[in-house]
Parts: C-alpha cells; sequence; structure tokens
C-alpha cells in the first residue's frame, strides 16, 4: 500500500476489504496508566470501602458543618439555650474535654465523677444530676468561671479565658440531657 | 475448492437513506440545539408557548442529535462497512427498508410528542412507552438484519469494527429494556417501575452507557473501517484492538455512578463509579492511538484530503473528551464541575468533536462511492473543517470557562466559611451570561458547518447516478470448517475465560465479602493474575490461536461479550434494588404525595423542569449552606421517576417546599423575574389556562401502588374529593395573598407539589446520624 513500509513491523495476515492490520507492541506508557489506574481501584477501596480508614461522605459533611455551627455559635449569646448548642456540637465538646483533662481532672477526675468515683477525689460529681450551685447551663458556666473560693473551686476565668471556660461548659452538658430533673442540694449562695 | 464466481451487489441503497437522513436529522437537532442555547440567553425565546418551551424541547435537542443524528450515521457506517468487511450483503432488504423507515417514523413521532410534553422524565429516555416498544421493536430488526448478514458471510474471520458493532447492538439491547421498564397509566403515559435511587442507578447505567455503546463504540468500529480506508495504511496494533476493546467494554458499564457522586447514591457504588472511570481512561486512549497511528506514514494526506482531517481532528477531540471524563469522575472534582456547564462541554466536546465529526468525515468519504460523482467541492469541505473546529473551541472553552465560573462561585464563603457569598443563585448565572452567549455562536458556526455539508451533498447528488458497490466471491466458500468452531466447551474453558472469570469473582469476593472472604478474595484475585501472565508468557501463542478461532465464531464471541457487559450492572444494580427499601434510607422516609400533588408532579415532569432543577442536596458544604441538610436516600423512594437531576441551570429544589409562600410560586410561575430579577427561566402562561386532569388519577395511583408506593385503595370519588380538598385550600391561601386563580387549574397543583418538596418522616432505630443543621 505504502510506498515505502516500515521494516520490522509484523503484520497479520489477513486483509479485510483492503484494511490490513500490523500487529505493534503496546506503548509502555499506555499500558502503565492502565496498571497504575488499576492499583489506585485497589488502594482506594482498600481504604474506604474495605477498612473503613478514610471517612466516608457523610462523615466529612457532618464534621465540617459542625465546624461551620461551631463558628456560628461562638459568635451567639451565653444563655442556657446558646450552651446547650454547643453541647451537641463536637467542635466545643472536643475541645472542652481537652481543657478539662488538663485543668479539671485533677479534682473531678478524668471521668467527672468526682468523689463518686474515688472518695479520694477533691472535687464533687459532675455527671450526676445533683448539683451543688446550681445546674442550669449559665449557672455551670458562671461557677467555673468565677469559682467558689471559699470551696475550693479555683476563679478560672482569668486562667482559662473566656473561650475554654465556655468549652468546658459544652463539654460536661455533653454528659447530660436538657430538661433532665436536677436537684440542687448543699450550699446556699 | 472455489467453484463457481459470482459477482454480488451490496445494498447501498439504505446506506444512502440512512446517510441522508444523518444530514437531515442533524442539522435539525443542531438547530434546535442552538435554539434552546439561545433561549438559555434570551427567556422571550420560549414565546410563552409550552411546545416551545425550554424544558420540552431540550429533550427534543438531545434525543434528536444522539438517535437520530448520530443513530442513521451508525446504521450508515454499520450497514456499509459491515457488507465489505464479510463479503456478504445484507442479508435482508425488507428488514433494511423496515429498519430505515421504522427509525424515521419513531424519530418523528419523538419530535412530535416530545413537544407535546409527553415524556418519561429520564434524560435520553424521554420517549412515551409506545415509542420504547417501537424503538427496541425495530433494534431487534436491526440485530436480525446484521448477525443474519454475519451468518451468512464469505470472510470466515471478524475484523476489530464488527467486534465493536456487536458490543454495541447487545449493550444497547440491555440497557435500553431494563431503563424502559414502566407500567402504562394510559397509551401515553406510564411510570418506571424503579423508584429513588434505584432509579437513579439505573438511569445513569443506561446513561452513560448510552454514551458508551450508541456515541463511542459503533464510532470506534466506524472509525476501524473508515480510517484506514481514507489513510491507505494498515491498523497500527491488532494486539491493541484486542486488549482496548475488551478492557473497554467491560470497564465503561460499571462507571455509570460517577453521575451520582457526591450524592445520596451509597458510598460503594460511588466509589466503583470513580475508580472504574479512572480505569477507562486507558482503554479510551486505546482506540484512540489506533486510530491516530494507524495515519503514520499518511499524515501528509491530511493537507489535502478533508476525510482524514475531519476523522484525525475526531480522534483527537475523542481522546480529549476521554481525558476529561474520569478527570471529572474524581470525586473532588465532580464537586465543582458537576450541575455546571462544565458537564455541557464534556459532552458536546464527544458530541461535536467526536460524532459530529466522524459523521461528517464518513459522509465525505461516502458521497463520491455511492452517488459515483467526485465531491462537489473540496475546498468547501476545508470551510466545513475550519468553521467547525472554530465552532467547538468557541463552544468548549466557554463551557469551560462558564462551569468552572459558576461551581466556584457556588462555592463561594466568606466570614470565616460560614456564610454563603453569593446567597443569591441568579448572582451567578447572570455571571456567565457572556460564555452563555459565546457558547450560541460556538453552536452557530458548527450548525454552519453542517450546512455547508448540506450543500455540498446536494451539489453532488443532484442529478448523480447512484452507485451500488460490487465485489467478486466464490459461490461455495464458507464461514467456518466444522473442525474450528469453538463450540460449548471451546467458549468457555480456556485460559483466558477462565482466567479473567475467577480473577473477576475473587476480586468480587474481596470488594462485597467479610472479612475472611474479602482477604482470601483479595489474595486469590492477585494469584490468578500472576497465574494469567505466567501462563500468558508460557503459552501466548496459544492464547493467540484461541482468539484467532473464536473470531471465526460469531454466536460466542457475542456471548462473551454480553457476559462482560452484563457483569459490572449485575453487581451494581441487584443489591441495590434489592437492598433498597429496607435498610438503607438512612433514618428518614419520604411522605407520599397527595393526589394533586402527584398530578402536580407529573406537570413537573412534563415541562421538563428536571433539565435544569436538581432535587439533590450533595453531601458538600456548599450545598447544605444553599439548600440545607443534605438529601437522604429515603427522602425519595417513592419517586418514579427519581428526579434528581444532571444540571443546575436553577437551584435545587429538593427542599424547597415551604420555603416560600404559595404566591410565590404563582407569581414565579407567571413570570420568574417578578420575584426573582434576572432569572432566565420561562413563563407558564399554561399552566394556569389548563385544568388539572384529575380524571387520570385513578388509573396511576393504581399504577402506584402497584410499584410498591403505599397509597390506600382510595375510590375514585375518595381521590376527586382529596384533590378538592386541598386544591381549594391552597386557591383560598393565594386569594388571600390577592392572587386569584380557579382551583382546579394546573398552576394549584404543581404549586401543591413544590410545597410538599422535602417532606419525610423520621424513621427511628434505622440509621441515625446526627444532622448538620
Amino acid at each position: 500500500m505504502s510506498p515505502t513500509p516500515p521494516t520490522d513491523e509484523p503484520i497479520r495476515p489477513h486483509v479485510f476489504d483492503g484494511i490490513q492490520e500490523y500487529d505493534k507492541r503496546l506503548p509502555n506508557w499506555w499500558l502503565y496508566s492502565l496498571y497504575v489506574t488499576i492499583v489506585f481501584w485497589i488502594g482506594y477501596w482498600a481504604y474506604y470501602e474495605w477498612l473503613h480508614i478514610g471517612p466516608s461522605s457523610t462523615e466529612v459533611v457532618d464534621a465540617a458543618m459542625g465546624k461551620i455551627e461551631a463558628q456560628r455559635l461562638s459568635a451567639t449569646k451565653l444563655d442556657d439555650a446558646g450552651l446547650w448548642q454547643m453541647s451537641h456540637n463536637a467542635t466545643f465538646v472536643e475541645a472542652g474535654q481537652a481543657a478539662f483533662v488538663s485543668n479539671c481532672a485533677a479534682c473531678h477526675l478524668a471521668s467527672g465523677r468526682g468523689k463518686s468515683e474515688s472518695p479520694a477525689a477533691i472535687g464533687p460529681d459532675l455527671i450526676d444530676t445533683a448539683w451543688i450551685h446550681g445546674g442550669r447551663p449559665v449557672q455551670i458556666h458562671d461557677v467555673i468561671m468565677k469559682g467558689v473560693p471559699e470551696k475550693g473551686m479555683p476563679t478560672w476565668g482569668p486562667v482559662l479565658g473566656a473561650k475554654k471556660v465556655t468549652d468546658i461548659t459544652a463539654f460536661l452538658l455533653s454528659k447530660h440531657k436538657e430538661g433532665e430533673p436536677i436537684t440542687v442540694e448543699g450550699a446556699k449562695p | 475448492m472455489p467453484a463457481k464466481k459470482i459477482t454480488l451487489e451490496f445494498n447501498d441503497k439504505v446506506v444512502r437513506q440512512f446517510l441522508l437522513a444523518t444530514l437531515a436529522w442533524g442539522i435539525v437537532g443542531m438547530l434546535v440545539g442552538v435554539f434552546v442555547a439561545s433561549q438559555l440567553n434570551f427567556f422571550q425565546l420560549n414565546f410563552n408557548t409550552s411546545w416551545l418551551s425550554f424544558g420540552r424541547l431540550r429533550p427534543l435537542h438531545t434525543n434528536a442529535v444522539i438517535f437520530a443524528f448520530v443513530g442513521n450515521m451508525m446504521f450508515a457506517g454499520i450497514y456499509y462497512s459491515t457488507q465489505r468487511l464479510v463479503k456478504a450483503r445484507l442479508a435482508s432488504d425488507f428488514l433494511s427498508q423496515l429498519h430505515f423507515w421504522g427509525w424515521q417514523a419513531i424519530i418523528v413521532a419523538a419530535a412530535i410528542t416530545l413537544p407535546l410534553g409527553l415524556t418519561r422524565g429520564k434524560e435520553y429516555a424521554e420517549l412515551i412507552w409506545p415509542l420504547n416498544i417501537a424503538v427496541a421493536f425495530i433494534w431487534v430488526v436491526f440485530a436480525v438484519n446484521f448477525f443474519w448478514t454475519l451468518a451468512r458471510r464469505r470472510e470466515r474471520s471478524l475484523y476489530v469494527a464488527i467486534w465493536f458493532y456487536i458490543a454495541t447492538i447487545v449493550t444497547v439491547a440491555m440497557l435500553y429494556i431494563v431503563n424502559h421498564l414502566s407500567l402504562p397509566t394510559s397509551l401515553t403515559h406510564s411510570y418506571p417501575i424503579f423508584g429513588g435511587v434505584q432509579d437513579g442507578l439505573v438511569q445513569w447505567w443506561y446513561g452513560h452507557n448510552a454514551v458508551a455503546f450508541f456515541l463511542t463504540t459503533p464510532i470506534l468500529g466506524i472509525m476501524y473501517y473508515f480510517i484506514p480506508k481514507a489513510a491507505e495504511r494498515p491498523v497500527y496494533s491488532y494486539r491493541l484492538s484486542i486488549i482496548h476493546f475488551w478492557s473497554l467494554v467491560f470497564v465503561y458499564i460499571w462507571a455509570g455512578p460517577h453521575h451520582l457522586l457526591n450524592t445520596a447514591l451509597p458510598d460503594w457504588l460511588q466509589t466503583l463509579g470513580m475508580t472504574f472511570s479512572l480505569m477507562l481512561w486507558a482503554p479510551s486512549w486505546g482506540g484512540m492511538l489506533n486510530g491516530l497511528l494507524t495515519l503514520r506514514g499518511a499524515w501528509h494526506k491530511l493537507r489535502t484530503d478533508p476525510v482524514l482531517k475531519f476523522m484525525a481532528a475526531a480522534v483527537t477531540f475523542y481522546g480529549m473528551a476521554t481525558f476529561e471524563g474520569p478527570l471529572l469522575s474524581i470525586k473532588s472534582v465532580s464537586a465543582l464541575g458537576h450541575y455546571t456547564d462544565w458537564i455541557v462541554g464534556h459532552v458536546h466536546l464527544g458530541a461535536l468533536g467526536w460524532n459530529g465529526f466522524m459523521a461528517a468525515g464518513m459522509i465525505y468519504w461516502l458521497l463520491p462511492r455511492l452517488w459515483n460523482r467526485p465531491l462537489h467541492s473540496t475546498s468547501l469541505a476545508n470551510t466545513h473543517f475550519w468553521i467547525g473546529t472554530v465552532g467547538i473551541l468557541f463552544y468548549v472553552a466557554a463551557m469551560w470557562t462558564s462551569g468552572i465560573t459558576q461551581g466556584l462561585m457556588l462555592s463561594a464563603t466568606s466570614e470565616g466559611g460560614t456564610v454563603l457569598t453569593y446567597p443569591n443563585f441568579v448572582d451567578t448565572l447572570n455571571t456567565i451570561r457572556p460564555m452563555m452567549l459565546m457558547r450560541v455562536v460556538g453552536g452557530g458556526l458548527y450548525l454552519t458547518g453542517f450546512v455547508l455539508l448540506g450543500y455540498n451533498v446536494w451539489k453532488t447528488i443532484r442529478g448523480a447516478q447512484v452507485v451500488n458497490g460490487t465485489i467478486e466471491v466464490f459461490d461455495d466458500e464458507e464461514t467456518a470448517a466444522p473442525a474450528e468452531r469453538v463450540g460449548v466447551f471451546g467458549t468457555f474453558l480456556n485460559p483466558p475465560v477462565l482466567f479473567s472469570a475467577m480473577a473477576g469473582g475473587f476480586a468480587c469476593a474481596w470488594m462485597f465479602g467479610d472479612t475472611t472472604l474479602s482477604i482470601v478474595g483479595l489474595v486469590g484475585a492477585v494469584f490468578c493474575m500472576v497465574c494469567a501472565l505466567m501462563h500468558w508468557k508460557s503459552r501466548n501463542t496459544a492464547w493467540g490461536a484461541w482468539y484467532d478461532r473464536l473470531l471465526i465464531n460469531t454466536a460466542p464471541f457475542t456471548v462473551l461479550t454480553f457476559i462482560a457487559v452484563a457483569a459490572g450492572g449485575m453487581i451494581q444494580i441487584i443489591p441495590v434494588v434489592i437492598a433498597h427499601r429496607g435498610s438503607t434510607i438512612e433514618g428518614r422516609r419520604q411522605v407520599p404525595y397527595s393526589p394533586l400533588e402527584l398530578a402536580g408532579r407529573d406537570i413537573y415532569v412534563r415541562e421538563g423542569c428536571y433539565n435544569c432543577h436538581s432535587q439533590m442536596i450533595r453531601t458538600l458544604v456548599p450545598d447544605v449552606l444553599r439548600y440545607g441538610d443534605y438529601s437522604r436516600l429515603g427522602e425519595s423512594i417513592y419517586d418514579h421517576p427519581y428526579q434528581w437531576g444532571s444540571k443546575r441551570t436553577g437551584p435545587d429544589l429538593a427542599r424547597v417546599g415551604g420555603k416560600y409562600p404559595d404566591v410565590w410560586h404563582l407569581r414565579h410561575m407567571e413570570d420568574p423575574r417578578t420575584v426573582s430579577a434576572g432569572s432566565n427561566m420561562p413563563n407558564y402562561p399554561w399552566l394556569f389556562q389548563n385544568a388539572t386532569d384529575v380524571k387520570a388519577l385513578p388509573a396511576k395511583l393504581a399504577v402506584q401502588r402497584k410499584i410498591g408506593v403505599p397509597y390506600p385503595n382510595w375510590t375514585p370519588e375518595q381521590i376527586e374529593a382529596r384533590v378538592n380538598e386541598q386544591a381549594t385550600k391552597i386557591a383560598a391561601d393565594l386569594r388571600a395573598a390577592g392572587a386569584y386563580v380557579d382551583h382546579n387549574r394546573e398552576i394549584v397543583a404543581l404549586i401543591a407539589y413544590l410545597q410538599h418538596l422535602g417532606k419525610f418522616d423520621e424513621v427511628s432505630g434505622a440509621d441515625n446520624r446526627t444532622t448538620a443543621q
């Protein structure tokens, strides 16, 4: 067909309506791109669907929306409703837990159960429904902020700053339910 | 062995018919395309007329271009090349004529019914059920005619083009039938048996593979015939043909879910859709390489031959589109590009560049051979080429810019990521208006090119003598000697098939098995691949010999092709169909529509609202910020057909219910610009004149009950009473707001439907994920 056919090119013996076929090797770059995409499939499937290391679509969007909500909440007024909302938000609760463990666990224990868990603990139980200085969110926030020096509870506000106090309040509230029966016992204001 | 020599005349009459139909419908389809693109810029072009509105004409454009333009082109190319590649005249002149006239009748029927609003409401599957049956019937006629011709062939072996034609015929039949399974409620209306996520999955299994097996594989076959013929060069690589054919037909089927990335579709399906799309890149480029590299030694001909110009450009555009496709299938790219003009640009890169240019190249090549007269004007053909190319570049560049711009604007946030920068959707629409205009220019140029082709064809064939190809054959040539038949055992019990089947089985065990089974599956799959490689290295001549033998056997080849294309769909669809309504509703169950709302929904479908509005809030922050909590699977389980949509020319409507008062919707349908300044949505005055078709509801509800929507067994009177009660209430509400409309008008039903969108019941015990808002 061509006046000068390229040499050393194996050509298939059969001719279809004048059409011939070479039988050239597959280009390596082409083969490797096929292999790479197959390996990628195996790795991607293993990461997300088999070993479940990667987060699911909903986990990703839930976490991202949680962060956005946290940002919005941090601008809201500190009242009972706002603090309850924060207690449902992972960003506040996680930050609060970290601050609690490093600052409050010494007296209230990491579990927050204080004297209920161990008689040797200094602080009272914060997980049960019995409160000494009031169990409404703003009251809890207030106690952490201002402390109860005469009972050994330090004034945390100047030490931790407003944000961490709010986080800790949200963390504690996350261990409670809105509307649960509260008993206030002990010291009068 | 040679006995009597006879001269065989090919049936080229039907090729000429299909060729001229290609040209006519191509120009019609593109004209409608330019018109609907103009409507997006100038809403006035909807002319306040139902049958000229965008939502009804856009399906006409897509159906005309896919099934009328490319369909006719495919039949012309297949019939021309097959007769020559197998040295046999088409088996039946009657079937050939039935095929041609049947197909044209379907197209005419579609061109009438679609503007009338008779639609199934699924993209590229809009035709109503009687036409679906006609399409299936004509497809069977085509298949019988084709395979009968193969059975009478005088060429023992099947050339690569024929492989692609076989894959096209069996796969399109499978896709078309499954995606059109419906129960009729009347002569012109039906509901798909699948709903919600099932329907979405089946739809895109079909939609994506309509691209694959209607717009790609037949055209690849045509490429494999016409490029070597026009270039007069051998095909580059036979083994590349084998590898890319089998990998293409196997992998393509799995990629459908990439149209549903980041939606409520279960993650495992999204993962399959994305990763298989990436795996599809190399098989697609295998076709491009074999096309382009066949031109080695013939590149100089591109300077003078418009046929090769068109075909080389077409294959290049094919390569671009099949690179862009996998790119868009990456979840994070899809997050930006999906629902935008980028996707529109992508399909037009394929449709205009690949399909349109292959069609043009083929027509220019066939003209002198079918009418026995040289092409009227080569320079006009060259002009066509350049106008078309510039048109494509305009179109695609505009759509890229437009899609990415709008995608970025829709995702943009400010104030620390908590607020949308462009909360008003129309702002993003109006930013891309210059690009939308440029697309009309590009499309117009492309159409002009085809008009030039039409003129050239007319000048060439006017008064020309038609000529049918002939060939000298020996009248007793046999197709395959008995010793060369592979038989059932030979088809399945051979190393390539066994290794592939075992590796596929193990891979499925790995993906879907429990811990032990999945480890066994992974090890087994790798083991199979290593064994296959070793076996191939030592015995590859045996593999080659088996394949050569397979190519002599049409039926075994067809069966293996069918298994390869059926596997992916079965593995994806069957689990979803079985598991759907039980466990995977994600804690929410859609509240079924009231009879009035259902009537409104059918109006929504009739007007083609899904062409511009999605009902699917993706699991993406910008979507949630803009439209509310992301959509759960259970929230659309009773939607037959599903209406998740694929394009957002306007905003998502999944949670529009209750967002605005009734009167807002009324004003908006009357003239969208009164409540949404800058909108390009058409006015819908006829909804204020037409009465809601309440009489059809009993039959519709009966069908809905049959396909699983929990409606009580109401009598027609009860249905009418319910309709009247709800419609009267809405009309009263509208009256209180100062809008007077009779309660039996369609607008009332549509408002009832729109206000229902987003209603669901919480389902305890099921998947209780915390919600974002």
